[in-house]
């Protein structure tokens, strides 16, 4: 399995990627929406795409949308993991295509939870108690 | 650190007032946990834990502190999936004349169980059926919290699904608050597992998850067997992933019957038990 | 319209856990009002909220409180941090303590990307200190606080 990180913070990505690496996904980044798009324009689709809202260039929320409206990538899973945690935010976000929400700050476990929500915890991998 | 005699005393007193063994090994769990109640009274842990001896309310407190557990939204995730998939369509199918389930959350701690469960009830119950889920607890601060069914983000951050947080559950403050009608639902009642089972009735479904393992042998062997009259004939009992009745006595371990469920394994009352039971 | 001292509090708290576990606590440090924030050597970041609820969120903290989150986010030596890191961590944990501040009060509004410096914190001349929480970890300093339009 494979996921992008789209976070404008080094230090969220790093916090990310070592989540997502312990189970066994490799990883691509990029700092924005943006950066983001570009890669997947030029073939480099993941399985699953963490994204943050508030970021230069494009936003997290713009990037969702444009993902949607490209039949070629119906298959990313979207899960939003953002400071954006008003309920209208999440809701927004959902509405636009995103399959789950991360509010920050957040514990290793949330992430691992909400993976295996989406079926994406490969096997071997138990869900934390 | 704790003095070891310290420890045992608080040990002593949590399984007289509930059953519950803290071995040896615990001591961090009951350092931290009794720390901020000490640190409340303005005494350090050994002075507390010495006071405990006449002092009622806290022993109550102390008990509370010492018997919650970490939960979590449709924890471990397959058992939930299980009800869903398996059990619920085969209820539904032997209760179409009654058009009523009963559920019971045994050992509920903060509620996470029982409303994760209220809301597959919400969207998976046809038109027509009640429902009522029975949650208990031995901690009072426990079913408080339960009662007012708030939770902080840290809480709904964990195993919710984003759209069932927005569906089921409104803002306030800091805290997010769960439906009012979810909450009718849940009925709440404080109960020691390891004491007689009264006015709950029979139930469908019997969620007893990971608290048996608090408890000695003998005591688990006890709550298995007076399980079994709370279960209704064709209903399921659940245990958590690290529990199974295979290290019960020969003629309890035969009374449940596991049923693997995807990959849960659910437990059903053996129809033998009719036999052994009848001219009681 | 303020936050709630208790609230930033416990946002801040939610954040630091997250962050850092649970090894050593915020300890409440009394700071007489009006003082600026004092560490030696300091890194403060800010970002501004707009539209509902007008306001800046902004957090100062001792140098080696920002050098030591910084390791534990980006995994590496606290030695082994260089300015750039310390910048990026820093504003990441202003944008969260922000991003929760702005959803206590009325929307909707819109988060800015953080503003990161080294030093203490200028503030402009057209806001007021709403809401101000100076706290200890392990000892050293670390400040948040709130402002809004005079």
């Amino acid at each position: 399995m494979r996921a992008m990180i789209i976070d404008d913070s080094r230090a969220m990505r790093s916090i990310l990627r070592r989540i997502v690496s312990n189970l066994d996904f490799e990883t691509t980044e990029a700092e924005h929406g943006q950066a983001a798009l570009d890669l997947l324009q030029a073939g480099d689709v993941p399985d699953l795409c963490l994204v943050d809202w508030n970021m230069p260039v494009m936003d997290g929320y713009t990037f969702i949308t444009q993902v949607r409206a490209n039949p070629a990538w119906r298959d990313i899973t979207l899960m939003m993991v953002t400071t954006e945690s008003e309920q209208r935010q999440i809701v927004r976000a959902l509405a636009a295509g995103a399959h789950e929400y991360v509010i920050k700050p957040f514990t290793p476990d949330a992430i691992v939870d909400k993976l295996a929500l989406l079926g994406l915890l490969p096997e071997g991998h138990e869900v934390p108690a | 650190m704790t003095a070891p005699s310290a420890f045992a005393s608080v040990s002593a007193l949590v399984r007289k007032e509930t059953s519950m063994v803290y071995d040896e090994g615990k001591e961090y769990l009951v350092e931290a946990r009794l720390t901020p109640l000490a640190t409340a009274r303005g005494l350090g842990l050994e002075q507390y834990v010495a006071r405990l001896a006449f002092d009622a309310d806290e022993r109550r407190k102390v008990v509370d502190a010492l018997t919650i557990n970490e939960t979590s939204w449709f924890r471990d995730h397959s058992p939930y999936q299980a009800f869903t998939d398996v059990m619920l369509p085969s209820l539904l199918e032997q209760r179409a004349l009654t058009r009523r389930l009963r559920i019971w959350s045994a050992a509920c701690s903060s509620g996470q169980e029982a409303y994760s469960i209220a809301m597959l009830l919400d969207q998976h119950l046809p038109a027509g059926w009640s429902h009522e889920i029975v949650a208990t607890d031995i901690s009072t601060a426990m079913l408080d919290r339960v009662r007012n069914g708030r939770y902080s983000q840290v809480e709904v951050n964990r195993g919710l699904p984003a759209t069932s947080l927005v569906r089921y559950f409104t803002r306030v403050g800091r805290e997010w608050e769960i439906a009012e009608r979810l909450r009718e639902r849940v009925r709440v009642q404080h109960l020691n597992l390891a004491a007689p089972y009264v006015g709950l009735g029979t139930f469908d479904v019997i969620w007893l998850r990971n608290v048996l393992i608090y408890f000695d042998a003998a005591t688990k062997a006890d709550i298995l067997r007076r399980m079994l009259p709370m279960l209704a004939p064709d209903g399921y009992l659940l245990l958590g992933s690290s529990e199974t009745t295979l290290d019960l006595p020969p003629d309890l371990a035969a009374a449940w019957q596991r049923e693997q469920i995807g990959r849960v394994p659910a437990y059903r009352r053996a129809p033998a038990m009719s036999l052994t039971s009848t001219g009681a | 319209m303020t936050p709630e001292l208790d609230d930033v509090l416990a946002v801040t708290e939610d954040v630091w856990t997250a962050l850092l576990g649970e090894t050593a606590p915020l300890v409440p440090r009394g700071v007489p009002a009006g003082t600026p924030f004092d560490a030696t050597g300091a890194w403060s970041a800010a970002t501004t909220v707009s539209g509902g609820w007008p306001g800046v969120v902004t957090v100062e903290l001792d140098e080696t409180v920002a050098r030591q989150l910084t390791a534990r986010m980006l995994d590496l030596p606290a030695d082994a941090t260089g300015d750039g890191d310390i910048a990026d961590a820093v504003g990441e944990l202003v944008n969260m303590v922000g991003g929760n501040i702005k959803s206590l009060m009325p929307g909707p509004s819109v988060l800015s990307l953080p503003s990161v410096a080294a030093g203490r914190a200028a503030f402009a001349s057209d806001v007021v200190e709403a809401c101000r929480l100076d706290l200890l970890w392990q000892g050293a300093p670390l400040r948040v606080s709130v402002h809004v339009p005079a």
